[in-house]
Parts: C-alpha cells; structure tokens; sequence
C-alpha cells in the first residue's frame, strides 16, 4: 500500500486538486445544475473516449497517428444517420457491395492461379493494368444506371435533411424508388462480378511473389456463396426489405444504424491499412500526411453527398417520450413512458444523452479492457506495443493483427459518431472538433494508455461542461466581489490549458508510461 | 555420430547431401539500411547438436540470425531450412516453420506476465499445457515468478523466460543470442546446463562473444569476420587451434 501510494504519488495529488477544483466549483452552484453539469461531462467524455481509444490503440501499436480519426467519426455518424432516415439507400447499396466484394472471397483461387501463370514478361506486367481498365469501364458504364436511391443535395425537398425533419415529426414518408436505367438487371449483376474478379486477380498478380499458394478451400466456397445470396436477395427482394424497414420500429431501426455503422466504420478502417497505410510503414512522415489529406478529401465527401447544414438524427422513441406522464420523475416511470428527459434533483435531465451515451461508453470502456486483458489478441497488442519485432518472431501474424486493430479503432470512432448524431448532431465540423478533444485527452491521460484516454476524455469532457456551465452562472473570484463568466472561446482553451500544466508536471500524462 | 555429423565441410560443392543439414545458409547478402553488412555468409548447420557463430563485436552474427528469420531480409542468397528455401516468407511464416529465436537483451515483453511471456508463443492451443512441465524442469525459477510482470524480473530470469519462451512451441531449430551476456557466472553455469539438455528437443545455433562458453558448448562452430564467413569446423580442432583464435576472436 506504502509502495503503491510512493509510486503514484503525482496522480493522486493532480487528481486531490482536480477533485477540489470541482468542489470548490460546486459551490455556488444549484445541486441540479452541478449534477446536470456533471453527466454532461460524462457524455462528452464518453464519446471523446470513443475516439480517443481506437486513436490510441492505433497509435500504440502501429506507431500511425491517424489524423482521419475524426473524419472517421463524423462519417460513422452520416451513414448511421443515413439508414436511420433513409433505409431505402442502404438497401439498394448492399447488392453493389455484395457483388463487389465477392471476387476478393476468391483469393486462394487467384492465387493459385497467378502461381500457375508465367512469372515475368511484359504481358504479365501489364495484364493486371488491363484488367482494373476494363473494370473501371464497366463500373463508369453500369453504376451510373443501376438503380441506388440518392439523393440531389441541391434538392431540399428530396434531402436526408427534409427525411429527417419529417421522421422527427412521427411521419415517414417513403422516398420513390429508384430503377434501372437502360440496362438489363441480369447484366448489371454478371458486369459487377466480372469487374469484382478482375480487381481481385489483378491486386493478386501484382502482389504474389511467383509461390504456389493453397488451392480453393470450402471456406471460401461458403463465403462466396454467402456473398452472393446476399447479394441477389437484396436484389430480388429490394422493395419488400425496403418497406421492411421503414416499417420497422425505431428503436430497432436505431440498433440496425449502429451495427451498420460500426461494421462500415471497420470496413473502412481495415480497407484504409491494407491499400493505404501499410506500404508506407517505413515512412512515417508520409503516413502522416496521408493520414491528414484523407481527413480532408473525407469532410469534402461527406459535404458533397450529405450538403452542409447542421442538423441532429431524431432519436428512437426509447428516448423520445413526450406528452403524459413525462419527464418522468423516477426510473421506473421512464420505463413506462420511454420520457425524453428524467427528474434528477429537480433538474431536467436528458435521458439519452446524460444517460444512454455515458452507459455505451462505460460498456465499451470495460469491454475493451476485458479483450486486451483476457485474450489472446488483447495479450498480442500489448507485446506489439513494446516490440514488434519479437511478436512476429514467435510466429505471430503481426501484419493482420495491425489491420484488425485499425477497424477495431475506426468502428469505436463510427461508434461514437452514431452515438453523437442524436445527441450533439451532425455537421461537417463534428470531426475536427472530436480529434482534437481526443488528442488533448490522450496528451492528457497518456497517449499509448488505456485507462489514460479514459481519464484524459473524462477530465476533457467534464472541464468544458463545466466552463460551459460557468459562462452562464460565472465563477465568484475568492475575496473579491468580481463575478468571472468565462466566454465561449475559453472552453476549447481551458482543455488546452489543463494539457498544458498536467505534461509541464508529467510529461508523460497522468497514467501514460515513462519512456 | 555427432562427430560424424560434425564435419559438414565448409565451402564444399552443393551437390552434398542435403539431408543432414537442418539449416543450409549460402552466401547471403543483408543490408541494413545502405550499408552492406552481411557479405556473403555461409552457415551450414548439421542436426542436432550446436552451431556456434563466433567473431569479434559487430562482425554480422546477430545480423546473420536475423537474416534467417527473415527480420533482415537478406537480398541475394540462400537459407534452406528443413530442405525449404526461407528467402521471400514473412518472419512468422518462418517462425511457424518451426523456428525459435532468442534475441539479444532477451527482448522479454515487459506489460505482459510471465504466464503471458510463454502463453503468447503457443502456434496452436495447448502448446503451453504441453510443455509446461518440462519447463518448469529445466527453469525451476519461473514457476515461482509465473504471476510476475515480464519487466520485475532480474536479467538472469529474463534470460530464462525467453529461452522457454521458444521452447513453448515445437521448434525443430533454436537461435540463441548472447545468452550469457551480463549475466553472472554461476547462472551462466545454470543457462549452460540448460541449453545442453536442449539439444535432445532441437538443433541449436548460438552466438555467443564468451569463447569459453561456446567451446564449452558447441560441436561445431562458423567464424564470422566483417561481415563474411570465414572459417569453419569441429570446435575440437578450434580449441587446440591458437592462432586461429587470437587471429579472429582476439584472446583464447
């Protein structure tokens, strides 16, 4: 105990004057103004935390400060938004995809078969060239006329935006569908999967080194298979899935948004370490750089298909009561009536974001930990942190784990962007501001720490609701009568100021790791 | 039959019977960055038994163990393991061969237990309960440290754990780097202990800086000399061999 308290003396004494800091900043304050503050600050924290904790598994063991991070996040939000109000989109998109992907299910077979072609020559140099070229033909050619419900972002009236507002008036209306242009479904289907094979074998060509690889297996059978099932039952079944959903209740349609976000998030994030960050390994500086125009070349994305305004997803009606019986004054009576906004100490407490958000990022939080403590992938990301080299010495495929560890850090931050999109919104900012929340929490906390970028999102999240907060009721200044309100632009500052004394006293954060 | 074994003949036609060698390295080229520093390494590694590479601070023999593993990528050459070329396999598909590497200041992973340090080097599920005993029998040691963090370990400790770190899998062939290095003598004396009763698991190459250590332990031995191989034999015939020594080794 002696030992322990020696050992962690500088914590415990920052967080004693942190903690006093917050006592003594309740003091003028109401009990349900200083409780209200402090689950906002939860909330804040925990969707910083998102953020901040896939940035910082990233970090820790491929050494990539992901700079996309937020973008990623703000994206998580707009697809996650996108199925919540407009399922139909999602619906027509998973055929595409399906098809797309099935030809890289393949890859033992492409394998195999680039093993069996001529090893050198001009023809297999160029034959995979060849190859993306007419897939890249046939792609301009079919996506153009294969039916996808999109929207025109010049065209109020047919936006996500009017969607949302109307789902958030109880009403839904369904959006025309779309059909198919002057092609033939059958040859849409047959030109995707030529197209989807021919990328496949082509990045197989370039990348096999002339070794025999193993022949198909039944797994890849099954996968197919799955893939195209898939497939051409959303194909097939197109208009009935799509009335399904937008039948579906919304709390299950808000569940259905959240893994959908999630899995694209980790989609992405695999598809970016594998073609993007990994042949730059040995470049960090590039890295960084590929990382900071990604972010960019992603926020003009989501502006050219999404449009600029700012608006905020209609949450599920769990969190969306209204009317008799609300804000419900105890936990059982929001049970019954699913209130917005609960009674906590006479103040007005909103349920999913004080609440709903804190709880997922408590569940994530403790999850996560579990996995890196308890399993065998957690056990090799924390000797890949120290040494690389060593893990894959013993036989262990370091390069995979870095690519599961890549869409593992950018399904938390789609996560914490679908998560956001109810509670603080959606706007083409959204990204930047959270990057930098997590970068100042991870400064904070330790930057390659797991319980650090808990802490460091808390104390981040806490600090600028609380500054919130004092902008409107201000700080009495001890022994004087002056009444300080601290304006807007020193909310982000005073995060920034924290970071700046907590690494002046430990340079490595609260709980990060001395080098 | 281990002093059979023991002649491979250094530098002699490749039409030799492949078979008796574990691990066959020829001519290899390895840079590190711009600089040449492997320059043509042959290491011919007979099975069973140890290999020693010997020579002076800084001649390539930490770099030639890295080679084979892949983790220098060697860019002209040959390693043949177990009648397989190893050039163009990533590191842990050379590993899952059945190759363990000890490396140089043991390279313990510090956040991890001990338990963790063994468990992390199963290939398959099993491994670990498998081997546990024995073990534990030739390092009697960790099974008392095994709740510990890899980091609160002594040197003499670590060097235990990452040899039995390699010993958790089936590995057919050891590369064991500097095990004696900071250590003192008398758990020098247990280390060798120990990896003399390892060559009844697997073939053994070792480098090592202390000569009488290696003369001590290995059958045969390969002299590396900035960065080019350039002796090899019986380490019977080395020990006797005066001038040799004083020639590549600086002192006998």
């Amino acid at each position: 105990m002696n030992t322990f308290l020696r050992k962690n003396l500088l914590l415990i004494i920052t967080l004693a004057v942190l903690a006093a800091f917050l006592a003594a900043a309740s003091r003028n304050m109401e009990p349900s103004d200083f409780v209200i503050t402090l689950l906002r600050g939860f909330s804040v924290g925990a969707l910083t935390f998102l953020v901040a904790s896939g940035f910082s598994l990233i970090f820790g063991l491929l050494d990539v400060l992901n700079l996309a991070h937020g973008t990623l996040f703000m994206i998580g939000a707009y697809v996650g938004w996108t199925l919540y109000v407009r399922p139909d989109t999602f619906v027509d998109l998973v055929t595409p995809l399906a098809l797309l992907v099935s030809g890289f299910a393949l890859t033992d077979g492409w394998r195999h078969l680039a093993a069996r072609a001529p090893a050198t020559g001009r023809l297999r140099r160029l034959a995979p060239w060849i190859g993306f070229g007419i897939a890249a033909l046939l792609l301009a050619y079919i996506l153009p006329r294969y039916p996808i419900a999109i929207w025109n972002v010049d065209d109020y009236a047919q936006s996500p935006v009017a969607y949302s507002l109307a789902a958030s008036q109880g009403q839904a209306p369904l959006p025309p569908a779309a059909t198919f242009k002057a092609i033939a479904p059958g040859a849409a289907v047959l030109g995707l999967l030529v197209s989807s094979a021919l990328i496949a074998l082509g990045l197989t060509l370039i990348r096999s080194s002339g070794q025999a690889g193993r022949p198909l297996t039944w797994r890849s059978f099954v996968r197919v298979t799955l893939l195209l099932l898939i497939g051409l039952g959303a194909l097939r079944f197109n208009d009935a899935l799509t009335a399904w959903f937008f039948a579906l209740d919304t709390n299950w349609l808000f569940s259905v948004a959240v893994i959908v976000s999630v899995t694209s998030g980790a989609a992405l994030g695999g598809l970016m370490e594998v073609t993007l960050i990994r042949p730059l390994y040995v470049r960090p500086i590039y890295q960084l750089m590929l990382t900071l125009g990604l972010s960019v070349i992603g926020t003009e994305l989501v502006r050219a298909i999404w449009g600029r305004p700012e608006f905020t997803m209609p949450k599920p009606a769990l969190f969306a009561g209204a009317g008799e019986g609300c804000p419900a004054t105890s936990f059982g009576d929001w049970l019954t009536h699913y209130c917005s906004t609960i009674i906590v100490f006479d103040g007005r407490v909103r349920v999913y974001n004080e609440i709903f958000i804190p709880l997922v990022g408590l569940i994530v939080l403790i999850s996560i930990w579990i996995v890196l403590k308890r399993s065998r992938l957690g056990m090799i990301i924390r000797a890949g942190v120290q040494d690389r080299q060593m893990v894959e010495a013993l036989g262990i495929n370091v390069r995979r784990v870095f690519t599961q560890v890549f869409a593992l850090g950018v399904g938390l931050a789609a996560l914490g962007g679908v998560l956001a999109a109810p509670s603080i919104g959606l706007s083409n900012t959204m990204g930047e501001s959270f990057l930098l929340n997590a970068l100042i929490a991870l400064a904070i906390g330790g930057l390659t720490s797991y319980p650090g970028a808990a802490l460091g999102s808390l104390l981040v999240g806490l600090l600028q609701q609380f500054m919130i907060k004092y902008g409107q009721i201000g700080i009495p200044i001890p022994f004087t009568d002056i009444l300080f309100k601290p304006t807007p632009p020193i909310v982000p500052a005073s995060t920034v100021l924290l970071m700046v004394i907590v690494l002046l006293m430990m340079p490595n954060g609260l709980l990060g790791k001395k080098e | 039959m281990r002093l059979a074994a023991a002649h491979p003949g250094f530098l002699t036609a490749r039409d030799k019977v492949m078979t008796e060698h574990i691990l066959d390295v020829q001519d290899i080229h390895t840079y590190i960055g711009q600089y040449h520093i492997l320059q043509g390494v042959n290491v011919r590694v007979p099975k069973g038994g140890i290999t020693a590479l010997l020579g002076r601070n800084g001649a390539g023999k930490t770099t030639t163990l890295k080679s084979i593993l892949g983790l220098t990528p060697p860019r002209q050459g040959s390693v043949v393991f177990d009648g397989q070329e190893l050039r163009g396999l990533a590191s842990f598909e050379i590993a899952a061969l059945g190759i363990g590497f000890v490396p140089e200041h043991r390279a313990i992973f510090r956040e991890l237990t001990v338990e963790e340090n063994l468990r992390i080097a199963e290939r398959r599920k099993g491994d670990y309960a498998r081997k546990e005993a024995f073990i534990f029998s030739l390092f009697p040691d960790l099974q008392r440290l095994i709740g510990l963090s890899g980091g609160a370990l002594s040197g003499g400790q670590q060097q235990m754990l990452a040899i039995a770190r390699a010993l958790v899998p089936d590995n057919r062939l050891l590369l064991i780097d500097e095990p004696s290095e900071g250590l003192a003598p008398v758990i020098i004396e247990h280390m060798m202990a120990a990896i003399r009763q390892l060559t009844a698991e697997a073939t053994i190459v070792l480098v090592e800086q202390n000569f009488l250590v290696a003369s001590q332990l290995a059958e045969t031995y390969v002299i590396i000399e900035e960065g080019r191989s350039v002796q090899a034999g019986a380490m019977q015939e080395l020990i006797n061999d005066k001038a040799t020594i004083r020639r590549y080794l600086g002192a006998a």
